[in-house]
């Protein structure tokens, strides 16, 4: 019961700072940290085993009785909402400040609130009518949230074209829900075991791969992403993805699957990490850059939730286990890393004006806690050890060699495990561009030089998240159990003790992180022994080296876009340097969004085609509408007699 | 005794040992190559009067240079190391048996990448910048490569742990693979047809170009996690080819020490024939090492079904 009363506590916490937004602005942003608090003590409460919080008050929205229900998993995607809702709201503070920002930042209050309020709503209900609700809710507080700037034209069709892409997905689960409410005869939603319901899947497939920003359904994303202020990004990526996510690991536990799900979810996740990467290495723009890298982490979540359905349906549940807890593990992890790299972008943005990587540089001397903060995330984000990312990907490894070893999806196993190799690999060279280009060297322009350090909100907020990634870094026996909860709901069965992988790696981390730091500190006392001579940097003998001439997140990353040139799709604007004496020349390469060219668009402009041929039909010529009324009356007579009416 | 005190000796011990040896590697690379070209060459001690010169020397650095041209070469030295403790070096697994250590061995790798590319970046020279591009981008394939040549070994061994990994077949796995670790190694460690460590011209260069700036006590820590970084691909290369496991412990490392000495030769020998390629061709090389570990794997899996 103590969850119920925390939940409604966050309700009406929420509820105060909507509206207090407007005049009371530290008041609004205490209380929905208060709520926030309240809503990540009843998620931990849930995971750390008080059981399963259900109420049914006997009241009835939109003629549907009120049912919500806090079980695992509902808590381990609402304990990673109130983090990221928390420390964005912060960060807010700072970032989008009333001085600065005048109205907008109440607006962005008051939606917040809404956002964190339909989200926690849609994670809680148990009934279909009430989820197409927070759904819809979800999808209309994150357009305004998107759109805060609303000079900006870039958030604006961002925006617009956030929310068409929400309303597809809206389509497709609205047939979803409706499909199987008239099947189970009611919109409650829980466990069915009728094997009819099954290729209803495909439906919630679609619905949740869009909002999942799910390979090629990721259109939307760049562009909402980038455009949107930083701690919007923020809680996009960190928190309403994986509402998607949510969607696919909660009805792949509640219902019968098609056949092929497992299959189709890990070519999703195959075709999502790699190609999300590939686009990623190829921006310039460095929070469109983030955004593609939201589309590769979900690709690694979606391999290990393709294993666990696969392990599933082989009826050998146990070779799932790491895999399944290795893709939601990696969905927290991937909303603290991403959510802490999109609010230091947006710091940098607040400090120089741009988003545009080769025009910054240096950026560690006038932000040095940005760029640590921004360090350790690349860091986290490229899996490397000893950080969170690594240990979710490590568990989805080893899961993956245990599918091998049960023999059967053992060349998936083999090629998926390959595949995740090149990604890491991929991200790897990305984020050590990132770092390069953005923090370390020289300025490139004044912008650059003249940063300044984020405000003391922004730097808590990024500490917060940071730490989080620390934490379960040098502790993953400690998140063990929390997962092994939720794991053990959608497998139906307990999933086994924490794993030796995990205790044996938490004091490895640890070990690495000690050796690491006595190093630096002993390579840093022989400095001071030696002493250091500054000079400039040694630029093959060139007499007047310029910041302008260091390597550009475009050159940095060349070889390997050339390899993903056939889906990249770059264009080149302006003609390259020909002959001796070239003449000054200017050349810009810009790659697009391929499936927005390729699929979306021409779709888009058939549409609109056959509207127009439709409205031909509308010219206001009496004599041919009694016609059309005519044709009508025919038709319907002919079905009439025909069609065999029962 | 306390239960951990045996383990936490081993493990010092062995670091000790990788330590002290690892520059003996490049030591026998450079004597072979001298050896072909007949010259005398340098003392196969040479990186060890080397390193203690640098190590007492004052450092340079440049005006842009952050506390990343520090930290880099040292996490990426600790990474090496990590990595090295992980390689079992007898026939009983004295490495950590980690469930998954081979996954954690690249990504130890990866994270000494990170470390020296972003201490690269650091200075703001486009030769740098350059360099470590081209690192990251050849680790993209050789990464590939070498996590193929990782599971063909976890799958003949029937573990993901290094620890239990190597007990070699001989048979065709191990030539194919014997190969395609072969190639890595030159890759990973910036050798011939790769990179030319020898070579002056910083636009031809991938490892050393992105040192430049690097000298004194940081540069030797950079230098010797080189040499550590060859002895592990080398020791990863007898154990996954050459079948160990029936020996005593110390003809086992006794018979390691030899081939691994051996490898240097080898890598001596393939420095002395060939040139370097051009760079469009690397791609190309690396993927042939791929699809030879690739190959490898296949070879494992069937041949563990034909069993």
């Amino acid at each position: 019961m103590t969850a119920g009363w925390l939940l409604a506590g966050a309700s009406a916490a929420l509820v105060t700072a909507g509206a207090l937004a407007w005049r009371w602005a530290r008041a609004s942003v205490a209380a929905t940290l208060a709520a926030c608090g309240a809503a990540a003590a009843a998620a931990l409460w849930t995971l750390t085993g008080a059981g399963t919080w259900d109420w049914q008050p006997g009241l009835a929205l939109g003629g549907q009785p009120i049912h919500l229900q806090l079980d695992p998993m509902s808590a381990f995607f609402l304990a990673l909402l109130a983090t990221v809702g928390g420390a964005g709201s912060w960060f807010a503070r700072g970032y989008w400040s009333d001085r600065e920002r005048g109205s907008s930042a109440a607006r962005g209050r008051l939606w917040w609130a809404a956002f964190l309020l339909s989200v926690g709503w849609l994670l809680l209900t148990r009934n279909g009518l009430h989820f197409l609700l927070g759904w819809e809710l979800l999808a209309i507080t994150a357009y305004f949230l998107i759109t805060l700037d609303r000079r900006d034209p870039e958030a604006r069709a961002a925006g617009w074209l956030y929310l068409a892409a929400s309303h597809t997905a809206t389509l497709s689960l609205f047939l979803f829900f409706a499909a199987l409410a008239s099947r189970t005869g009611t919109w409650e939603l829980g466990p069915v075991r009728d094997p009819a319901v099954a290729p209803l899947f495909w439906l919630a497939l679609i619905g949740f791969g869009i909002k999942g920003a799910v390979w090629p359904g990721h259109v939307w994303l760049p562009s909402a992403h980038a455009s949107a202020p930083s701690h919007v990004s923020a809680l996009l990526s960190g928190v309403a993805i994986k509402i998607g996510m949510y969607g696919l690991f909660r009805f792949s536990e509640w219902l019968p699957l098609p056949a092929q799900a497992g299959w189709v979810v890990l070519g999703l996740g195959l075709a999502s990490g790699v190609l999300g990467v590939a686009f990623a290495l190829a921006q310039h723009d460095l929070k469109r850059l983030l955004a593609y890298h939201s589309v590769e982490n979900i690709g690694i979540i979606l391999i290990g939730l393709g294993f666990a359905i696969l392990a599933r349906q082989y009826g050998q549940p146990a070779w799932g286990n790491l895999v399944l807890a290795g893709g939601l593990l990696h969905v927290w992890n991937h909303g603290l890393f991403k959510s802490l790299l999109f609010l230091g972008a947006g710091s940098v943005h607040h400090a120089t004006g741009t988003r545009i990587m080769s025009q910054l540089g240096g950026l560690w001397r006038s932000m040095p806690w940005t760029a640590s903060f921004f360090a350790l995330g690349a860091m986290a984000i490229a899996g490397l050890p000893p950080l969170n990312g690594f240990v979710s990907e490590i568990l989805i490894y080893v899961g993956l060699f245990d599918a091998f070893a049960s023999g059967h999806p053992a060349y998936a196993a083999v090629g998926s495990a390959v595949l995740l190799g090149l990604t890491g690999a991929l991200a790897l060279a990305c984020f050590s561009k990132v770092v390069g280009v953005v923090f370390l060297g020289a300025p490139r322009t004044a912008a650059a030089a003249h940063a300044h350090e984020a405000g003391p909100e922004q730097r808590t907020a990024m500490a917060v998240l940071a730490g989080l990634c620390v934490i379960i870094g040098l502790l993953p026996a400690g998140a063990w159990p929390l997962v092994a909860m939720v794991a053990a709901q959608w497998q139906g069965q307990p999933v086994q003790n924490t794993p030796l992988l995990l205790t044996y790696l938490g004091s490895l981390h640890l070990a690495l992180g000690c050796a690491g730091v006595a190093a630096a500190a002993l390579l840093m006392a022989r400095l001071r022994r030696v002493g250091v001579r500054r000079a400039p940097t040694w630029d093959c003998g060139y007499a007047a080296p310029q910041a302008t001439m260091q390597y550009t997140a475009g050159s940095y990353a060349a070889t390997m876009t050339g390899w993903f040139r056939w889906i990249l799709r770059p264009q080149r604007h302006g003609e390259p340097v020909h002959g001796i004496f070239a003449q000054p020349t200017r050349v810009t390469e810009h790659t697009g969004e391929t499936v927005m060219q390729l699929a979306v668009e021409p779709l888009a402009r058939a549409v609109l085609l056959l509207g127009d041929l439709a409205r031909r039909m509308q010219h206001g010529r009496v004599q041919a509408y009694v016609l059309y009324i005519l044709v009508g009356v025919a038709f319907i007579a002919a079905l009439a007699l025909h069609g065999g009416a029962p | 005794m306390i239960a951990w005190a045996e383990p936490v000796a081993s493990t010092l011990l062995r670091a000790i040992a990788w330590i002290a040896l690892a520059p003996l590697v490049p030591g026998i690379i450079h004597r072979t190559k001298a050896w072909i070209a007949g010259r005398r060459g340098p003392p196969i001690l040479q990186l060890y009067y080397d390193l203690a010169r640098l190590w007492r020397k004052e450092v340079v650095w440049s005006s842009v240079a952050s506390p990343m041209h520090l930290l880099g070469p040292a996490v990426a030295w600790v990474a090496v190391l990590g990595a090295a403790l992980l390689v079992p070096t007898d026939a009983a697994h004295a490495g950590l048996d980690l469930p998954g250590s081979a996954i954690l061995f690249v990504y130890l790798l990866a994270l000494a990448r990170f470390g020296t590319a972003a201490a690269a970046m650091d200075t703001g020279s486009a030769f740098e910048g350059m360099g470590a591009a081209r690192e990251v981008s050849y680790a993209v394939l050789s990464e590939v490569a070498l996590v193929t040549g990782l599971l063909a070994l976890s799958v003949h061994g029937g573990s993901a742990s290094l620890a239990h990994m190597f007990d070699a077949s001989g048979g065709v796995g191990s030539a194919l693979l014997a190969g395609g670790l072969f190639v890595v190694l030159l890759a990973e460690n910036c050798r011939v047809p790769f990179d030319d460590p020898n070579t002056h011209l910083e636009l031809t260069m991938v490892h050393e170009v992105m040192v430049l700036d690097h000298s004194g006590p940081p540069l030797a820590v950079i230098l010797h996690g080189a040499s550590l970084k060859l002895a592990i691909f080398s020791v990863l290369l007898v154990k996954a080819v050459v079948p160990l496991g029936q020996h005593s412990p110390l003809v086992a490392v006794a018979v390691l020490g030899a081939a691994a000495a051996g490898v240097g030769v080898g890598v001596g020998i393939a420095e002395s024939l060939m040139a370097r390629l051009a760079f469009r061709r690397v791609p190309l090389l690396l993927t042939t090492a791929f699809l030879l570990n690739l190959f490898a794997l296949l070879v494992e899996v069937e041949g563990g079904r034909l069993r």
